[in-house]
């Protein structure tokens, strides 16, 4: 398990450094000089910042040069200071000479973030898996065609459209659930318990939407599953040998079935993230999305370099710990008999 | 694929509903100059924000403009993105996958590792950041779009040369002399479409959705010119007054990105007898 591991980690540096090529390079995408072309768009930017940024990324020295300087700072995880939100630093906080800790820009964004995704990610899972095997074993009766038809409006429909009109119908009309933010302009004056709903009524859209969009996917994906399980050699033995079909189906198919599940939930981070760009725009959830939405208006290189590359570390994060998990599940994996 | 594999494709009744729901928005499309009631950009001052009506079946929005007209209009530049942003990664797909997986070795390597990098960045923060380096236009969107959705078929492309450079058939041809572009034009391209074709369709769905985001979020096309994308973010801003400028577009980018999903799965099971569970 452990020369899995290590092979596994060191598969990354390859990865990391393609990713820095690539976020780097899009930087120079810009026609002429990045400091002009970004000042041009956002008036907040002074000829100092200006002078901070060419700085920052050596723009007077040659590219090859500016890629390993920026890449030794990416190294200690310096990824600078936003210039459009008062050099707030990007990455994680600073502690400045009289002992005042600013917090960093992804460093509050990305709990936001990661808490909607997996508790979107949850609902997601609690719907799917039985949908998926009702489908897999009425295969070709009405339950699985209902939930074809299910499925492929859910990978047709857009999500923000779906937000919208839910936003309209359960935020404007009804007055059910707030539109807006993560909690109520009074929600400092309220108790613990007034402070949990604020909180989970804030929530329930953002992360109920995003969980009805990826649910044909996953449901889709169980189902296969179970289908090419419920056809293997051992399922007829558990049959033939008298098992009650409860027993066969949940015991013995479920967890074949699911395995190839942690996967795909590792391959569906890059859009999760990449998703929440939209829902919390339209929501205005603080969280990596919005942050990157925003500094892509204000053409704030730095955010928008930090995010492109911690978006892409948290991805590879991700993969690693779904290929971990599943070498931990399958042990023909981390014994080499079959590759993960 | 040839005419009688089309027809085969076509008696599947989902690949059908799909074909005709495509054709049908294809036709409104084109026709849009000479269909729509309205300029789709005038703005009328008398007509601000009306209900669906005899006069403006879809309403107007908040310049007074119909939306019926620029939902037509939009609709061509929908299409238009998706068709050619999924021409633009198929043709590098094919092109990266034929390379590696008929020359196998350090190309190869090289082009898989630059699909899982790619593959490992968010690609909604990837299109934004790129579109937040150039300027929004209606031929960078398609651009960025094709140029961040190559992987998946370079991934498939170099998946069927692998195998079918193993057939007889092909060993046979290389036996006899035949060149390299002649074993992968003649012999290896021609049997890899029908997953070529299906991941087409379908990602032309992935791209009107994209397109569709981006637009809403005011990166994409942009105003005067209208997309369902666009016409859906004046939906959000009166979304308290009007409903009918969020509830067209949406439908019609549903009802659009559905048809290439039916028509793309209705393909696959159709043409590729491996897929689906016939057991």
């Amino acid at each position: 398990m452990l020369k899995y591991i290590i092979k596994r980690v060191l598969w990354m540096i390859p990865l990391l450094i393609g990713i820095s090529l690539i976020s780097f390079f899009i930087m120079h995408l810009a026609p002429g000089d990045i400091t002009s072309n970004e000042t041009a768009f956002n008036p907040k930017a002074s000829e100092e910042s200006r002078q901070k940024l060419r700085e920052m990324y050596n723009l007077d020295k040659p590219v090859i040069v500016q890629y390993g300087l920026w890449l030794k700072r990416l190294a200690t995880l310096d990824f600078g200071k936003s210039f459009a939100s008062h050099q707030k630093p990007v990455f994680w906080q600073t502690t400045d000479k009289d002992g005042n800790v600013t917090k960093g820009l992804i460093q509050e964004a990305l709990p936001i973030t990661l808490m909607i995704n997996l508790l979107g990610l949850a609902i997601t899972l609690i719907l799917a898996i039985p949908l998926g095997i009702i489908a897999a074993r009425k295969y070709q009766g009405w339950q699985d065609r209902s939930i074809t038809l299910f499925n492929f409006v859910g990978f047709s429909i857009p999500g923000f459209w779906l937000s919208l009109l839910l936003m309209y119908w359960l935020g404007v009309v009804n007055n059910w659930f707030p539109i807006s933010g993560l909690h109520s302009l009074n929600y400092e004056s309220l108790d613990t318990w007034g402070k949990i709903k604020d909180s989970l009524s804030h929530l329930f859209l953002p992360v109920v939407i995003p969980s009805i969009t990826g649910l044909a996917g996953i449901t889709l994906f169980v189902k296969n599953g179970m289908l090419d399980v419920l056809h293997q050699d051992y399922i007829t033995t558990a049959r033939a040998k008298g098992l009650n079909e409860h027993k066969v189906i949940y015991t013995h198919a479920l967890r074949n079935a699911l395995l190839p599940l942690i996967t795909i939930i590792g391959l569906s981070i890059p859009g999760l993230i990449g998703g929440s760009v939209i829902a919390e725009t339209i929501f205005a959830i603080p969280g990596m999305g919005k942050l990157f939405y925003d500094a892509v208006l204000m053409r704030d290189f730095p955010v928008v370099m930090g995010i492109l590359t911690i978006g892409s570390a948290l991805t590879l994060l991700g993969n690693l710990l779904a290929d971990l998990m599943y070498a931990w599940a399958d042990p023909r994996v981390r014994r080499g008999v079959v590759k993960g | 694929m040839n005419l009688s594999m089309f027809k085969k494709a076509l008696s599947n009744p989902l690949a059908l509903a799909g074909f005709i729901i495509i054709v049908l928005i294809f036709v409104l499309a084109m026709l849009a100059p000479f269909i729509a009631p309205y300029d789709p950009n005038e703005i009328n001052v008398k007509a601000i924000l009306l209900g669906p009506s005899m006069q403006h079946w879809m309403g107007t929005d908040g310049l007074g403009r119909d939306v019926l007209s620029r939902m037509l209009h939009g609709g061509r530049i929908s299409l238009l993105v998706g068709l050619v942003a999924v021409g633009i990664s198929t043709l590098i797909g094919i092109l990266l996958g034929a390379i590696a997986g008929f020359y196998r070795g350090w190309v190869d390597v090289l082009i898989m590792r630059l699909v899982d990098v790619m593959l490992s960045i968010p690609s909604f923060f990837l299109i934004l950041a790129v579109i937040a380096f150039l300027t929004p236009s209606i031929i960078n969107i398609m651009i960025v779009i094709g140029l961040t959705s190559w992987m998946g078929v370079t991934r498939l492309v170099r998946a069927e040369f692998l195998s079918l450079c193993e057939r007889e058939y092909v060993m046979a041809s290389r036996t006899l002399g035949a060149r390299d572009y002649r074993l992968i034009f003649k012999h290896l391209l021609p049997n890899s479409l029908t997953p070529i074709i299906v991941s087409a369709v379908l990602g032309v769905a992935g791209a009107v959705l994209m397109e569709s985001g981006l637009s809403f979020l005011g990166l994409g096309v942009q105003a005067p010119q209208a997309s369902w994308g666009n016409i859906l973010t004046d939906g959000k801003e009166y979304i308290q007054f009007a409903w009918w400028l969020s509830l067209f577009p949406g439908l019609a980018i549903l009802i659009t990105v559905l048809g290439y999903n039916l028509l793309g799965e209705g393909l696959r099971d159709a043409l590729d007898p491996r897929s689906g569970h016939q057991k």
